[in-house]
C-alpha cells in the first residue's frame, strides 16, 4: 500500500479518536440515578435519565409499604402506610442533597449523580 | 518527513486510549435510622471505620435518648441515679453551661412541656393556659445542682439532651474519623450538617439552607471544617383551628416560640455549640442573638426573617450565597 493511504487511516483513526476523547471529557454527566434503601441496604436502583414512559411500583417491607412514581428525571413516594405521611409531602426528587426518607418504614430514596454545582448536603 | 508524521499521530493516537481513566475518589456512604431521624455518613478514603462510626451512633442513643427505656437520661429523670457517667456529666454540664449563657432561651428542662404539647409522642394537643403554669414551675434549668457527676433535681425536674446530643455526636464523630487519617467526609445528622476537610475535589463543601417555605433552598453556604445547624419552626409543627404550632418551644412561656424569625442556620467548629444555638437564637430573636454573637464570637449564623430578609453575621459574608426564592432577598450583614 502507498504511505498516502497510510497517512489518511491514521489520520482518520486520529480524528476518531480526538472526537472520542472530546465527548468523554465535555459530555453532561448527568447520570441520575435513584437508590432505593430499606434499612440503610440498597434494594433498587433506577437510571431516572433513561426513564420513557413513567411507572408506579409498590416497596412492600416489614414496616410497611410506600407506593413509588418514575418519570423521565425524578422520583416521588405518592401513597403510603406510614403514620406521618413524610415521605409523600416531600414531593419530586431530582438532586442529591435532597432524599425522601420515610422514617417508620426506613425507606430512604436518595438521587446519585455528580452534576456540578450540586449542594452537598441541606441543613434543615 | 511523512513518516515522522505518521508515527507522532500513532502515537497519540494511542495516548487517546487512556483518556476514559480519571480519577476518582473512592467514597463511603452510610445510611443510620437512629435518635429519631436518619443520619447519613459519607466518608472519602479509609473508609474501614464506618462500623466504628455506627457503634458511636448506637451508643450515644443507648445512653442519652428519653425514649431509650434504661438510658441514663431516663434513669435520671424517673428519679433512679443522681449520678452519670463521666461521659455524660460533661455533657449535662456543658448544656447547663449554654442554659445559662443564653440566660434560659436553651433549656434542657424543657421536657414536660414538649410531652404537654405531644411533640415527644406525635399525639398533638395544644394545652390550657393552667396547665402550662403549672408546668412552668417544673421548667428551669436551675433546678438543677451540678457537683461533679452528680446532678440533684427538683420534685418534676426531667431533661431532654435532644438540643445538644447530636451537637456533641457529630464532634465525635469527627474526632473518630480526624484520628484515623481521614481528610475529606461530610456528615448528615437528620439536617444536622458536619463536614470535615473539603470536597474530595479540594472546593469547599456546599451546604444549602431549606427554604422554610419548603419550595428548594434559601442559600448555599461554603464550608471547611464546619458543623452547620439549621433550627426552624417549619420542621416539626403541627395545625389547629387554623394555627401553626411548632415545636421550638420558649422555656419561659410554654409557648412555641414567635421571635420574628423563620429560622437560624450556625455555623461553626463545636458541633454542639451550633446544636445548641440554634435553637437558643430561634427562641430569642435577632437582637438578642446579636448580642450573643458579639460576646462570644464563637459562632456564625444566617437568620432568615418573618418578614423575607436575611441577616448573616460577617464571618458567612463571602461564603454564603442566597438563592431560588431568596436570590433578590435584602441581606444585612451583622458586623461587631
Amino acid at each position: 500500500m502507498k504511505t498516502k493511504t497510510w497517512i489518511i487511516i491514521l489520520a482518520g483513526v486520529f480524528l476518531l479518536g480526538l472526537i472520542g476523547t472530546l465527548i468523554v471529557f465535555f459530555r453532561p454527566t448527568e447520570n441520575k440515578i435513584a437508590n432505593l434503601y430499606v434499612d440503610g441496604v440498597c434494594i433498587r436502583s433506577i437510571d431516572l435519565s433513561s426513564v420513557t414512559e413513567p411507572y408506579e411500583f409498590t416497596v412492600e417491607t416489614d414496616h410497611g409499604s410506600n407506593t413509588v412514581r418514575v418519570e423521565q428525571g425524578r422520583i416521588a413516594v405518592i401513597s403510603a402506610d406510614c403514620a406521618d405521611g413524610t415521605c409523600i409531602r416531600t414531593g419530586w426528587i431530582g438532586e442529591r442533597a435532597n432524599p425522601i426518607v420515610c422514617l417508620p418504614h426506613r425507606l430512604v430514596i436518595r438521587i446519585e449523580s455528580d452534576v456540578v454545582g450540586d449542594v452537598d448536603a441541606v441543613a434543615r | 518527513m511523512k513518516r515522522g508524521l505518521a508515527i507522532c499521530m500513532g502515537f497519540l493516537s494511542l495516548l487517546l486510549l487512556f483518556t476514559g481513566c480519571r480519577k476518582k475518589e473512592v467514597s463511603k456512604t452510610a445510611t443510620i435510622f437512629a435518635m429519631d431521624t436518619v443520619m447519613e455518613f459519607t466518608v472519602y478514603g479509609n473508609s474501614e471505620i464506618m462500623p466504628q462510626l455506627e457503634a458511636t451512633v448506637r451508643e450515644m442513643e443507648n445512653r442519652l435518648s428519653v425514649t431509650v427505656d434504661g438510658s441514663e437520661v431516663a434513669v435520671w429523670n424517673r428519679g433512679g441515679s443522681e449520678t452519670f457517667s463521666p461521659d455524660t456529666a460533661d455533657l449535662v454540664a456543658r448544656a447547663l453551661e449554654y442554659c445559662r449563657r443564653t440566660d434560659g432561651a436553651l433549656d434542657i428542662t424543657v421536657c414536660p412541656l414538649m410531652r404537654a404539647w405531644g411533640f415527644t409522642t406525635e399525639t398533638y394537643r395544644v394545652p390550657s393556659a393552667e396547665e402550662l403554669a403549672e408546668l412552668l414551675e417544673k421548667v428551669d434549668y436551675r433546678h438543677i445542682k451540678a457537683d461533679g457527676t452528680t446532678f440533684c433535681k427538683s420534685a418534676g425536674t426531667e431533661i431532654d439532651l435532644g438540643a445538644v446530643a447530636k451537637g456533641e455526636l457529630g464532634n465525635r464523630l469527627i474526632r473518630m474519623l480526624r484520628e484515623s487519617g481521614v481528610k475529606s467526609a461530610l456528615l448528615n445528622l437528620g439536617g444536622n450538617v458536619v463536614a470535615l476537610g473539603n470536597r474530595p475535589d479540594g472546593a469547599a463543601w456546599r451546604i444549602a439552607i431549606e427554604d422554610p417555605g419548603k419550595e428548594g433552598y434559601a442559600g448555599v453556604l461554603q464550608v471547611t471544617d464546619s458543623a452547620v445547624v439549621t433550627s426552624g419552626g417549619y420542621e416539626r409543627n403541627f395545625t389547629q383551628n387554623g394555627v401553626v404550632y411548632h415545636h421550638l418551644l420558649d422555656p419561659k412561656t410554654g409557648l412555641p416560640a414567635s421571635s420574628g424569625l423563620l429560622s437560624v442556620t450556625v455555623v461553626g467548629a463545636d458541633g454542639m455549640l451550633c446544636d445548641a444555638m440554634s435553637t437558643a437564637c430561634f427562641v430569642m430573636g435577632l437582637e438578642k442573638s446579636i448580642e450573643q454573637w458579639k460576646t462570644y464570637r464563637d459562632f456564625e449564623a444566617v437568620f432568615l426573617t418573618e418578614a423575607g430578609d436575611i441577616y448573616l453575621t460577617e464571618g458567612l459574608e463571602s461564603s454564603f450565597t442566597a438563592v431560588d426564592r431568596y436570590a433578590d432577598a435584602k441581606v444585612t450583614v451583622i458586623r461587631a
